[in-house]
Formats: C-alpha cells, sequence, structure tokens
C-alpha cells in the first residue's frame, strides 16, 4: 500500500492511504483537504492505474508541483514531492500500515449528502474552475427545466382555419395543438385528435412531434422529431400555422 | 394510448436491507422510484414517506389546478408540488424524531397524460426515455460527479475517486426547501420510459439498459432481466426499475399481442391511460 504524507514546512501533519484513489483541495469533500486559498478547491487527485500511482493536476488555478517541476500529469515515484500551494505531500511507495482515507463529510450510509452551504462553495469552485480551465469544457444538452429565458419566442401564427387567437405564444414547456383542454391551439370536433402536435421547448429552441392525426409540416408529413424553423407551414386538421420568432416579448419565470 | 408495466425491486446482494420503494399506478399513469438513505431504519422509512406523501398529495388534489402559474402542464406542476411537499413533510418529520434525524431520499416521478409524461426528479434516480430505438437520459444527476462533468473537471472517462462518486448535491427530506428538476416529454406507441435508483445504472451500463428493452419488450420481463444483470455485475446497492411500455390504439395492441404470442405465448394486463 502507498500512502501520502501532508506536511507544512517540513513538519507531517498527516497521512493518507491512496486506496482507490483520492482527491486534494480546498473543500471539504477532498480526503486531503488543504484549507489555504492558493489551493483550488479540488487542486489535484492521485489514483491508481495497473501497478503505478498517478499524480493529476484538475486543472488547477496554481499548479501543482513536483520536486519543484509543474505538472499535469505524473507517475509518482518513493519520495516524490508533491507542492501544493504552501504544503507539501510525501509520496510513500510502500508504506506498511496506511491510515484509511475518510473524506471529513457526514456519512449517509454509502451515500453522501452536500447541505447547501457545502455545495455553493463546491459550485463557486467549480464555476471558477470553469472560467480559467483550459481544457474545453465538456458540454451536454441540458434535460433539466432551467429556463435559459429566451430573448425571443416562438408563435405559432393563424394563417387559415377557424381557430380561437390569431397567434398563439410557446411560453410553456410543452405546447400542444389538439382537443384536450390542456391545448394551446384548441381543435373542436368530436372526430380531432386529443393531441395531434405537442411542441417541446428543446434549448433555445423548439422541436414539433407528432401524436395523432396527420399533420403536415410544409405539406410533408410531420414524422419523428421536427426542429421548427422560421417559416415552417404547420397543417393541423385543416388548420395552417406558421412557426415564427418574435424578438424580446418576456422573460420566462423559473419553475 | 395505453400503457404496460413492469417494476420491481431488490435488495441486492451487498445491502442488508432494501432501502428503496416505488409506486406503479398505471391507471393513473403515474410511476415513482425513491432511494431512501440514512442509515436502518431511517432510509428505509425516508423512501417509504415519499411515496406516500406523493400518493397522498395527488389524490388530494387528483383534478385540482396547479398551486401557481408554471411554464409545465398542469399535471406536471402538480407533480412538481407534491414533490415539494414530500420534501417538507420528509424533513418536518425527521426533525421531530431524533432516530430520524439526517434521513433522505432521492425521487424520479413521471406522470404520464395525454401522451405527454412530465419528469420530476432530485437526487441521483433517473428517468430514461427509449424512443426510435434509441435510450435518452431525461435527468441529470445531482451529484459531485455529473457536478464535475458539467464544470469539465470530469467525464466518464476521467472518473472521480470512487468514495466521491455517490456524493450528492440534491435530496429530498434534508433541508426546508428543495429544487427540483421538472421536463417534459411527448410519448408515443413503441416509446419505453424506465424509471431507477443508481443500484442499476451503477451496476449496469446505459447501453445493456437500450439492450434489454430492445431485446425483451415485455416491460415485467425487461425489469426480472435488468435486476438479474445487476446482481451479476455485484448488486452493491438495492436495485429498483420501474419499465412503462407506451402502446397505441386497438390495431397497435393487436398486431403487439400477435407478435408476442408467436414469441411467447402470454400476454400481460394493459392499462388505459388517462
Amino acid at each position: 500500500m502507498s500512502k501520502l504524507t501532508l506536511q507544512y514546512e517540513g513538519i507531517a501533519l498527516k497521512d493518507y492511504a491512496v486506496g482507490a484513489g483520492i482527491t486534494i483541495g480546498r473543500l471539504p469533500d477532498n480526503a486531503v483537504m488543504i484549507d489555504n486559498p492558493a489551493v483550488s478547491g479540488h487542486h489535484a487527485r492521485v489514483f491508481h492505474e495497473g501497478n503505478r500511482v498517478i499524480l493529476e493536476d484538475l486543472g488547477s488555478t496554481n499548479g501543482t508541483f513536483v520536486n519543484g517541476r509543474p505538472v499535469t500529469r505524473h507517475v509518482l515515484q518513493h519520495g516524490d514531492e508533491v507542492l501544493v500551494g504552501k504544503h507539501q505531500i510525501v509520496f510513500d511507495q510502500n508504506s506498511a500500515e496506511p491510515q484509511p482515507a475518510g473524506a471529513p463529510m457526514q456519512s449517509l450510509g454509502d451515500t453522501v449528502y452536500l447541505d447547501t452551504k457545502q455545495h455553493r462553495a463546491l459550485r463557486a469552485t467549480l464555476e471558477s474552475a470553469r472560467a480559467d480551465a483550459a481544457r474545453p469544457v465538456h458540454t451536454r444538452a441540458a434535460v433539466s427545466a432551467s429556463p435559459s429565458a429566451p430573448r425571443r419566442v416562438g408563435v405559432l401564427r393563424v394563417i387559415a382555419g377557424s381557430a380561437e387567437q390569431e397567434e398563439y405564444s410557446l411560453d410553456g414547456h410543452t405546447s400542444i395543438i389538439g382537443r384536450s383542454n390542456t391545448a394551446l391551439v384548441r381543435l373542436r370536433g368530436w372526430f380531432k385528435p386529443s393531441i395531434a402536435v405537442a411542441i417541446a421547448k428543446n434549448g433555445p429552441g423548439y422541436v414539433a412531434t407528432a401524436m395523432g392525426g396527420k399533420p403536415l409540416v410544409n405539406q410533408s408529413p410531420l414524422e419523428g422529431r421536427y426542429n421548427l424553423q422560421e417559416g415552417d407551414m404547420l397543417t393541423v386538421s385543416g388548420l395552417v400555422l406558421e412557426f415564427a420568432w418574435k424578438e424580446g416579448v418576456r422573460a420566462e419565470s423559473a419553475a | 394510448m395505453r400503457l404496460r408495466v413492469g417494476a420491481r425491486t431488490d435488495t441486492g446482494r451487498v445491502r442488508p436491507q432494501n432501502e428503496d420503494a416505488y409506486m406503479s399506478q398505471a391507471e393513473h399513469g403515474l410511476f415513482v422510484v425513491c432511494d431512501g438513505m440514512g442509515g436502518a431504519p431511517a432510509g428505509e422509512v425516508a423512501s417509504e414517506m415519499a411515496i406516500q406523501a406523493i400518493a397522498r398529495e395527488l389524490k388530494d388534489r387528483e383534478n385540482g389546478d396547479a398551486l401557481e402559474a408554471s411554464p409545465f402542464l398542469p399535471h406536471t406542476q402538480r407533480l412538481v408540488d407534491a414533490v415539494r411537499q414530500s420534501n417538507e413533510f420528509i424533513y418536518g418529520e425527521a426533525q421531530k424524531d431524533p432516530r430520524q434525524a439526517g434521513m433522505g431520499t432521492t425521487i424520479v416521478g413521471a406522470w404520464i397524460r395525454e401522451q405527454i409524461a412530465g419528469v420530476a426528479h432530485v437526487g441521483d434516480s433517473r428517468a430514461y426515455l427509449w424512443h426510435n430505438d434509441r435510450l435518452e437520459p431525461l435527468t441529470r444527476d445531482h451529484s459531485l460527479m455529473e457536478a464535475h462533468i458539467e464544470a469539465g473537471l470530469a467525464d466518464e472517462g476521467r472518473s472521480l475517486p470512487v468514495e466521491q462518486q455517490n456524493i450528492l448535491v440534491r435530496v429530498l427530506g434534508r433541508e426546508p426547501a428543495v429544487d427540483v428538476d421538472v421536463t417534459e416529454v411527448p410519448v408515443r406507441s413503441g416509446d419505453y420510459v424506465l424509471l431507477c435508483s443508481d443500484g442499476l445504472t451503477r451496476m449496469v451500463a446505459e447501453s445493456e439498459l437500450a439492450h434489454a428493452i430492445r431485446t425483451y419488450q415485455d416491460p415485467q420481463q425487461i425489469c426480472d432481466r435488468l435486476i438479474a444483470t445487476a446482481n451479476m455485475n455485484g448488486g452493491a446497492d438495492n436495485i429498483t426499475v420501474v419499465v412503462v411500455e407506451v402502446t397505441g390504439g386497438w390495431w397497435h395492441r393487436l398486431i403487439d399481442r400477435w407478435k408476442r404470442s408467436v414469441r411467447r405465448g402470454q400476454d400481460v394486463e394493459t392499462y388505459a391511460a388517462v
């Protein structure tokens, strides 16, 4: 087993087993927590890769140094001196009696929960890390309902057929065209589909899905999920609607 | 539109008890999975409490209006309101009883009405949509891991240390108020909605979830196979899976039934969706 010894000005403070892998940083969820402003929230991590022990800088602001040289990723050798902020961490390859690395955090069975205060601190650090990280930010399509308050909103303008309004603003997360009483654009008549088309917000745009009847988009059957573009014509049960963008109308209220 | 439903929960192979709980009210189109925490017996209590509170809230206001103006459809907003209420309830109970102090639970709920699934979640229990032969996540975990991914500090290949992978940043019952993530998605005949606790997703890759849906098609069989796979891979945590298949009108069902009778010669009960 290998261990890390945290030192400050040559004085050993604490030993940590590498175990399955540990992180070093200023926040309380790090196994090796160093409460010093020069240390990033999640500064570096140490983990096993096969038989080797790897030190990896997690995009820290002030860098990680091994024996005086800056590193982003380094295979630790016995006796290596890692510098994080003003603290040294000495790597011991063959420690006999490692102490278990315990994160100083409230443990709930096996799952651990960060309360709002801890979470805010974490988020602030992550945001600053993101701001100064040189590496490309990993982006994924948002699926949660964080309304990013687009400055423009999509509208459906009635081109032909009879409807209650001349124009419908697509404010909700999901807007429905159909007979349903939750529909934005109400279709009248017994044989009309309860939901003919569902239009969902998707990031900055809108996606239309045919749900019933035989809706058309630009005279072709609406199939699968269709990303609405300015000027698209939807034909639903005799009603013709044009999709258009309207600038800077309203800010959304958060859910 | 009709719904065929499979559901199952399992203690797994490591934990002494099952702290997961689920609700499957196919006749209402309402499905919930909770993963409790807080050690025995509070974790079990918290997840069960959440389920009961949701059922109660939605029963009280079955056809009531949503409490506030909302960008979501009324049934989605009611689900979100119910999740918030259950948070308050669990938090209140935890304050009263020291044996239950610190209990909490994740929650993922889907309410399918009129072909729109409203999905609300807190924590790392997940919802997926199977659509067009593809599995799409409908939720993002409220976990440290996900926070790192969002910040560009980690990705699936460059993971956090194991002991940090199960740190949650949001759960029900630990604070007086909670943010609930919400989404809505249209569902069509042939789609499946899958809800599960992390006992499944930690043990079984998403590609295997997709494979199970594609291969078995029958909701209960999908649940059974996925739980078996999770246990085969270690069963480190409690495992809960709810699978809802959306089927079409009578002609779809007829074709489906014919296909199934050819395949296995048996059928499961179907429910009319509300």
